[in-house]
């Protein structure tokens, strides 16, 4: 899945550290969505949506598997 | 939850694990001298409570992670029980066979908790990294230095079996652990002090 956490959170000016505390979260958990390497829960995925004003499908795009 | 420090985590594991082993090697082998049953069962069971107290910890931290913890974790229990499964089973139809004496069998139990201790930090922290996480992420003690820790403890032992009980083999089991682990610490601290310059270069 791509998102677009990392674009609007360096919009922020905001370290992963401080995204990590927003969202009740480790920084390693921050580093995993980013990076595509995790994929958030549902909760989580809103609650990103929520902290940056978006619409959870303006955040997370599905992508097929290849 | 509130979620704990990976930092005060681990120095809360290791103070349990240090008074397990201080209890181990000095209450425990009371047992076997007690004149009573009740005596024989306290002392045989006096390690117990710093172990639970390790497990709650180990429990706590989980129920206060995140879910991409709670994954790692759950990874690293699973991977940690069918290791201790297959050793348990291995050891059982053995030990039923008569094959080694049994006990053996007895010891091997008390290799259990260590063993599933080993297994889940291991599996844990392969889990963490396949995420893109480190082994000294969130602020926790640097790796080098809990082998360094857990190398000092095994030399401790190993002194003690030497120079308390004569117990050369014991004594040489837990120095060669102990050794093994300094290499571990030594190894860890190259890799980071190699990863620390390349990224200021």
């Amino acid at each position: 899945m791509k998102n677009r956490v990392r674009e609007l959170r360096e919009k922020r000016d905001w370290s992963q550290g401080n995204l990590a505390e927003k969202l009740d979260v480790s920084r390693q958990t921050v580093n995993a969505i980013e990076t595509g390497k995790y994929d958030p829960s549902l909760p989580l995925a809103f609650k990103i949506a929520k902290l940056f004003g978006q619409r959870i499908e303006a955040l997370f795009e599905y992508e097929e598997e290849k | 939850m509130v979620r704990i420090s990976r930092q005060s985590h681990q120095r809360r594991v290791m103070v349990a694990m240090t008074i397990y082993v201080i209890v181990f090697l000095w209450v425990w082998p009371l047992a076997r001298a007690a004149d009573t049953l009740w005596l024989k069962a306290a002392y045989a069971l006096a390690p117990v409570p710093p172990l639970l107290y390790a497990i709650w910890l180990l429990a706590r931290r989980v129920l206060s992670a995140d879910e991409l913890e709670q994954r790692t974790h759950l990874i690293g229990i699973g991977v940690a029980a069918a290791v201790v499964s297959v050793f348990g089973i291995v050891s059982g139809f053995l030990a039923a066979a008569h094959v080694f004496p049994p006990e053996w069998a007895a010891e091997a139990l008390v290799w259990i908790f260590p063993l599933l201790m080993l297994c889940y930090g291991g599996a844990q922290l392969y889990a963490a990294r396949r995420y893109g996480g480190g082994v000294c992420d969130e602020g926790g003690m640097p790796v080098a230095i809990r082998f360094l820790y857990a190398a000092t403890l095994c030399a401790c032992i190993a002194a003690y079996f030497y120079f308390r009980k004569g117990d050369r083999d014991a004594s040489a089991t837990m120095l060669g652990m102990a050794g093994g682990m300094a290499v571990f610490a030594g190894g860890f601290a190259v890799w980071r002090w190699l990863r620390g310059r390349s990224m200021r270069e």
